[in-house]
């Protein structure tokens, strides 16, 4: 009976420790938020019947060991295997082992090893292999508890860098140039360092640093005196996080690229979006707008006669600043005035006008000369992975966006994919767009809709968006043909071996493996 | 000076004893640093150099030990793995580097600070450092500075070699004295008159050896307005005419054991148009230098390579080259105009070698033996023997 038990209690702690690995690797790429363990796990107990059984089963085996222990095997090895997918080490990426994680991981550890000790203490050895059983099941929810615990933690060693950083930026004085935005963010900062580049010493901080960690990180180990601007990308994941940035960076001139939803999951509405992103204007002096989007638009009306706004747009001729198309490349109008026009060489890429607009518009304020702008517009670096085209050894076209996860890029892409391979077959590949909250499941469906116009084959990816995009692409024989994978790997075999010469596929986002 | 140098290439018997310091018979330094990145607009470029130097050192007979070490754009020096990859770059610092401290001084050198149970700081024992810094401090004469006060024996150019190469106005200069072709090249500044070529003209930042801030303009106010515009010519810039027909021309000279040129490349532009050589066209393709595309061996008249090295095996002299350098020429076909030098290449240039061949690890282990052999630079304060001091008599007087 006790050896029995010891065994039961043995299995669990090892469950323990394998199912921790794997929640933590999600904790670690979802940046380390309290409360995305539990979102993420209930994902993917409920993403197929066969995972929410073995959740249940689980659950009561878990309870049922109070009575029998052995049983409590059962709970720890689907707690180890289940959910089916998730696995340890990952496509994408790897556990990290940072100081960061290692400090959740061990609360964590010693969060359910209390569990277990206390229950020991309360219900003696049958009650330990309860607990073993249910730390094993929940850890998730002890992940999260331990986000939250450290969360000061991490901000007063965060604190340490930002005073380093404010001392440097104290020293150098840069200009500094904010960008931030809902999509955009990215390209718009390269192609601000690009146009600015020739004339000035620029620092900008790399892709993916656009939070209070990376943007110290690029300030400490880049800032040189000498550094003429510094070009901050900032993200945000809620309110309040860009005017905390803003509260050292104080950017000058400042960029706001789009209002869409991503993220809406964590600011809930799109006004709520534009009030975190509009934070960034309030000690600038500067202020760029694309205001192509109808909602940065009105921003700008309101923040006239306070500020210097600047009005970009891709389209509209008479704004400050306009970046339009013109035969055989693009052309910059200032005010309404021709202003230059660039060249595009046939093959490049063309870049996106409403970013290189607000990239102009950037420039121009930091003195770069109208016809040098001009000129280097028909050179603006192209984003890698951003509908980029090439042919495959196969003979088919790939039009490559995945790290597009924008819906209006995603309609833009549709329409580049049905201008391609007339006569043959069109395929998009997609795992849908994320992290859009209440609306993620009709922008996906609304996605699937679109693509139903162009694409004669869709191949959805994983499990998390596909009902809406099954939906979406309409009843059997009506629409496109559909093709169910699980994993990136299995679509992309899958165009390997049914696609040839003239035909095409678009591969539009790509989700980490961290989703179901 | 020119006349001293040139003898050195045809006497090498009395080479070693006729300069000053010592020289060691045989024997490679064992125990290797390879130092690369810095402060520098070719910081990447020179992690990719650094890598494939560390990658090549490891597998080179005779090279007892080798260490990898980073310097941060911040100039903050570290010692990484020598097994790391550049992608453990693109963030910045690779997050499995050891922090060191650079201590320019007798004794000094790269220091471990103490950490943990370790409370005394280490310094890392070595015989030699192979420098593949380009661009910024690495090149200019700064790092080779600092190195010569530490006295530890480093491949490539001596602090004022690297300062010569980095200085286009001083290198045309001396091109021109020595009674080599060199276009004419003119400093700019605000009170500069018209020059005496007619425009177009390249506009050039006079130190540095990247791209960054090269154009050309169409007449003399632009370059004023480009010159007032413009960060990059802050501290100085040149111009020299303009040429559309010429193209560039490339070799590369090493000096250990003896003074070898490489075939001659002519770089293609990737883009239409402008013949200068743009900072993308140099380096585009994932493997820095050796994946530029070019054509190697350049198809040119035999009568003109053959006066290329002839004006190389000049410009070695006059430059006192070490280690490996690149020249490059401008040319129409016919004439043949001296360009620009670079002391620290890309790739040190290894690919150039082509007919014989050269490979990197050879290069790399003929550089540490010259770098042994023939110091930098040794110090000496022969002559103050304190007779100016005995009869100085009271300071206070002199200064009356």
């Amino acid at each position: 009976m006790t050896a029995l038990s010891a065994v039961a209690l043995g299995a669990s702690v090892l469950a323990i420790v394998s199912g921790d690995l794997r929640w933590l690797r999600v904790a670690q790429r979802e940046h380390y938020l309290p409360g995305a363990a539990v979102r993420f796990a209930w994902r993917w107990w409920v993403s197929t019947p066969l995972d929410a059984a073995l959740g249940l089963a689980a659950l009561a085996c878990a309870g049922l060991s109070a009575f029998v222990p052995v049983i409590a095997i059962g709970a720890a090895a689907v707690a180890s295997f289940a959910p089916l997918g998730l696995g340890i080490r990952g496509r994408t990426s790897g556990l990290a082992w940072t100081r960061r994680m290692s400090l959740v991981a061990l609360l964590t550890a010693l969060l359910q090893g209390a569990a277990i000790a206390l229950s020991a203490v309360v219900g003696g050895l049958s009650g330990a292999v309860v607990a073993g059983a249910v730390s094993a099941l929940l850890g998730p929810l002890f992940i999260d508890a331990a986000l939250a615990a450290l969360r000061p933690l991490e901000d007063v060693l965060a604190q340490r860098y930002v005073q380093q950083a404010e001392r440097l930026l104290g020293r150098v004085r840069p200009l500094v140039v904010g960008i931030t935005g809902s999509y955009g963010k990215t390209t718009t900062k390269n192609y601000i360092a690009y146009l600015l580049g020739g004339d000035r010493n620029v620092v900008a901080s790399p892709r993916s640093f656009n939070n209070r960690a990376g943007l110290t990180r690029t300030v400490n180990e880049q800032l040189t005196p000498g550094t003429d601007v510094l070009i901050a990308e900032m993200g945000a994941y809620g309110p309040g996080e860009i005017a905390a940035l803003c509260s050292w960076l104080q950017p000058e001139v400042v960029v706001i690229t789009s209002i869409g939803p991503a993220h809406l999951e964590r600011f809930g509405t799109l006004e709520r979006t534009l009030e975190a992103k509009a934070e960034i204007t309030s000690g600038a002096r500067v202020v760029v707008l694309n205001v192509d989007d109808t909602r940065l638009a009105g921003l700008a009306k309101r923040l006239e006669g306070t500020k210097k706004v600047v009005r970009a747009s891709g389209s509209d001729a008479t704004a400050d600043v306009a970046v339009l198309a013109h035969f055989e490349g693009l052309e910059l109008k200032i005010s309404g005035r021709a202003s230059g026009t660039a060249l595009v060489e046939p093959g490049s890429p063309t870049p996106i006008r409403t970013n290189a607009a607000c990239a102009a518009a950037v420039a121009l304020e930091l003195g770069i000369a109208s016809d040098v702008v001009a000129r280097r517009l028909a050179t603006l670096p192209s984003v890698p992975n951003r509908l980029q085209p090439y042919r495959a050894d196969g003979g088919y076209l790939v039009l490559d966006d995945t790290f597009n996860a924008n819906p209006a890029g995603a309609r833009h892409a549709l329409e580049v994919l049905g201008s391609e391979a007339p006569g043959g077959r069109r395929v998009v590949v997609t795992p849908g767009m994320v992290e859009l909250g209440k609306s993620q499941s009709a922008e996906n469906a609304a996605f699937a809709e679109a693509a139903r116009r162009v694409a004669t084959d869709v191949v959805v990816v994983g499990r998390t968006n596909r009902a809406a995009l099954v939906k979406g692409c309409g009843a059997a024989g009506t629409g496109p043909a559909l093709e169910l994978v699980r994993r990136r790997e299995e679509a992309v075999a899958w165009v390997r071996e049914h696609l040839g010469p003239g035909d095409a596929v678009l591969f539009e986002n790509d989700l980490p493996d961290h989703f179901p | 000076m020119i006349g001293n140098a040139r003898r050195r290439f045809d006497d090498r018997g009395a080479f070693g004893t006729r300069r000053m310091g010592e020289v060691r018979e045989g024997g490679l330094p064992a125990r290797v640093a390879v130092t690369y990145g810095g402060p520098s607009p070719e910081h990447d470029v020179s992690i990719l150099t650094g890598l494939q130097a560390v990658h090549a050192l490891e597998r080179a007979p005779g090279v007892g030990s080798v260490r990898s070490l980073y310097w941060s754009k911040s100039g903050d020096w570290y010692e990484v793995p020598a097994a790391t990859e550049a992608a453990a770059f693109v963030e910045g610092v690779p997050s499995n580097a050891v922090r060191l401290r650079f201590i320019s001084g007798p004794g000094g050198g790269f220091v471990r600070p103490g950490s943990g149970l370790r409370a005394r700081e280490d310094r890392l024992e070595l015989d030699a450092v192979l420098n593949c810094c380009h661009g910024g401090p690495g090149e200019d004469g700064s790092l080779q500075g600092a190195l010569d006060l530490t006295g530890l024996p480093y491949t490539g150019p001596t602090a004022v070699g690297a300062a010569l190469g980095m200085d286009k106005l001083a290198f045309a200069a001396l091109v021109i004295y020595a009674g080599l072709p060199a276009l004419a090249r003119v400093p700019l500044s605000e009170d500069s008159d018209e020059p005496g070529f007619p425009p177009p003209y390249i506009l050039k930042p006079r130190f540095g050896g990247s791209s960054i801030g090269i154009e050309v303009v169409a007449d003399f106010e632009t370059a004023r307005a480009r010159l007032e515009a413009n960060s990059h010519l802050r501290r100085g810039a040149v111009l020299e005419p303009y040429h559309e027909e010429m193209f560039d021309l490339q070799l590369a000279a090493r000096s250990w054991p003896e003074l070898q040129l490489s075939g001659i490349e002519r770089p293609i532009r990737t883009r239409g148009g402008g013949e200068i050589l743009g900072y993308e066209d140099k380096y585009v393709g994932a493997e820095g230098m050796t994946s530029a595309p070019r054509e190697l061996p350049a198809k040119i008249d035999p009568a003109l390579e053959d006066r290329i090295r002839a004006l190389a095996r000049e410009i070695a002299s006059i430059v006192d080259l070490r280690g490996v350098a690149r020249f490059d020429f401008l040319s129409d076909g016919e004439d043949v105009f001296i360009n620009e030098v670079n002391t620290i290449p890309g790739s040190l240039s290894h690919y150039l070698w082509i007919d014989p061949g050269l490979s990197f690890t050879t290069l790399l282990v003929e550089m540490l033996a010259e770098a042994t052999a023939r110091p930098a630079a040794v110090f000496s304060s022969a002559g103050s023997d304190g007779s100016v001091l005995r009869i100085a008599g009271s300071i206070a007087s002199k200064l009356g």
